[in-house]
């Protein structure tokens, strides 16, 4: 939920509103990539009889660009098709649900792939939503014959998931809440907060809709240039008309961007509110325009205001009016050699809004892994990147805070609080156990049991 | 001087004449959106399947020619009636065209 909800137009469109992106190389096949791009937030399980689903009308894309120009030279296309079998009857489903082929499903939704316009496959099936023990009674099984494998090494799944990302929505949007520190915060002169407190995982036992796919490392990577940027986009027709007589949507025209998302959080919290619908209509190569956000961003100028006292020498920066220059580097650039000791994922000097992975870097094993990645010294974790687990909050936070803008300014001192930030949350705020293999993200909470 | 600017995937294209007999058939349905096609009347499929087939960027030269019918809705939005600037929507495809008489005759035909 990096960027659920997270500008107007986009929010009042679910169905092509991108969440979250992973991109990482996959630590049980380190030969291949795993990118992932979630759309639908926030999906309450027992969200029947009409359970969600991709939307037929949307183009779901996700795009690689491996020359560093911020433009896509690989694009994975998905396009849905749903089908009612019985349109005689109210039910999502007549029957339990065993298999993908099960004539006691009502409301199927198949998927085709295509890479730059050729196919890769078609009528891969989804797998229904995850309802209950009597409706779907073996899940896990039902969506792992969703993982279809297309030939050339390339597999992929699309269907509900357990979300995984985990953030403290309630308090962030609570006028920059961190209830680990909410006693230190100015509070307005209300004086709600006495002393810390836990964090709350906002998307817990709430599901989302995934679009995985796995592909060697070879067949997007150029030769020299192992570091590829990630993003993904939806799209929809120019023209959406109600048929009022037929009771349905018409829909002509070319399609066109509605929705895009690179790295976690940066329309959500970094683009301001007057231009995040057009950001999301425009491609990465276009984001010089809206570089100021990155390099002058407005949370750290909230920061010390939010929580005074606490941050002197980023109010300084702030102050200054100094670019920065390793949020750009981060975000916008990837990170030069020279930098972090052994480290780059610079993919040049296009200021482009992708998730970078260099893809020479083998997945660091479970046990070494940190979920603050490459500012808690660990290479293979975001901004390299973005794994499932990676505590995106916390190290954007600690990020915009300061906490390595010394990387590019040895004069500066980061804040004490800077390298502590965190929304008080980790991968064990989330309950849905993740898979050990491809797909990764976990078997979606159930309507029955959810919420209980 | 109508002027006509296609844009992105290659598809059917409209003739100046076929774009005003739908407009004017569909006009009720609205002023600055027109649909016909799949939801059209009788008379307005009969009219769209009976005008010409334009040559690619060249209007005036396909008028005359049968027409093959797009398979699904054409729509049709008069983006300023005033300067003739006017989108017309088919398939995957749209094509831009700056034509004041045109645009004044779907204005009055919905007027």
């Amino acid at each position: 939920m990096s960027s659920h909800r997270e500008a107007p137009e986009i929010s009042k469109d679910p169905v092509a509103d991108s969440t979250d992106v992973y991109a990482f190389v996959s630590p049980d096949k380190p030969g291949t990539v795993t990118l992932i791009a979630n759309y639908i937030p926030l999906q309450g399980p027992a969200g029947g009889p009409n359970f969600y689903e991709f939307g037929d009308d949307v183009l779901y894309e996700i795009h690689i660009d491996n020359n560093g120009d911020g433009r896509a030279d690989i694009s994975y296309q998905f396009r849905f098709s749903t089908t009612v079998r019985d349109p005689d009857t109210f039910l999502y489903n007549v029957g339990p649900i065993e298999s993908l082929n099960s004539p006691n499903w009502n409301r199927v939704q198949t998927y085709s792939v295509s890479v730059n316009g050729s196919s890769l496959g078609s009528g891969l099936a989804c797998p229904p939503c995850n309802i209950g023990p009597l409706s779907t009674p073996d899940y896990a099984s039902l969506a792992g014959a969703a993982v279809h494998s297309l030939g050339g090494g390339v597999s992929v799944f699309a269907g509900q998931r357990a979300e995984a990302f985990y953030v403290d929505l309630g308090a962030i949007f609570d006028l920059g809440n961190l209830r680990p520190f909410e006693n230190l915060h100015a509070q307005y002169g209300l004086n709600a907060f006495s002393g810390p407190a836990a964090g709350v995982n906002a998307t817990n036992h709430l599901n989302v809709h995934s679009i995985a796919i796995q592909v060697p490392i070879s067949a997007v990577t150029i030769k020299g240039h192992p570091t590829i940027g990630v993003w993904t986009t939806a799209s929809r027709q120019r023209v959406t008309l109600w048929d009022a007589d037929r009771g349905e949507n018409v829909n002509s025209g070319p399609f066109r961007q509605v929705s895009r998302l690179g790295n976690p959080l940066i329309n959500e919290v970094v683009i301001a509110m007057g231009d995040k619908d057009r950001w999301n209509s425009l491609p990465p190569s276009d984001d010089k325009q809206f570089a100021h956000y990155v390099t002058q961003p407005g949370l750290a100028a909230l920061l010390p205001a939010l929580y005074p006292g606490v941050f002197p020498n980023l109010a300084k920066l702030v102050a200054s009016g100094k670019p920065r220059a390793d949020l750009e580097a981060i975000l916008l650039t990837g990170i030069p050699a020279g930098l972090i000791p052994g480290f780059t994922n610079l993919t040049g000097t296009v200021l482009a809004d992708m998730l970078r992975l260099n893809t020479s870097i083998a997945p660091t094993p479970p046990k070494k892994q940190s979920i603050y990645g490459l500012v808690g010294g660990d290479a293979g974790g975001f901004p390299n990147g973005r794994r499932v687990t990676d505590d995106v909050v916390a190290i954007e936070l600690r990020a915009i805070a300061g906490a390595v803008y010394n990387l590019v300014d040895k004069t500066f001192t980061p804040d004490a609080a800077a390298d502590k930030l965190t929304d008080g949350l980790t991968p064990a705020s989330v309950s849905a156990p993740l898979l050990g293999q491809f797909p990764y993200l976990g078997v979606p909470y159930s309507g029955f049991d959810n919420p209980s | 001087m109508p002027s006509h600017d296609a844009q992105h995937e290659p598809a059917e294209r409209m003739s100046r004449r076929s774009l005003l007999q739908g407009a004017a058939a569909a006009g009720a349905a609205g002023l600055a959106v027109t649909a016909f096609g799949a939801a059209m009347s009788p008379a307005a499929a009969a009219a769209s399947t009976t005008s010409s087939a334009p040559a690619h960027g060249d209007l005036k030269a396909s008028a005359g020619g049968d027409v093959k019918a797009p398979a699904g809705p054409v729509v049709v939005h008069v983006r300023n009636a005033k300067s003739g600037d006017i989108e017309v929507f088919s398939g995957t495809s749209q094509t831009r065209l700056r034509d004041k008489d045109l645009a004044a005759r779907i204005v009055r035909a919905i007027a």
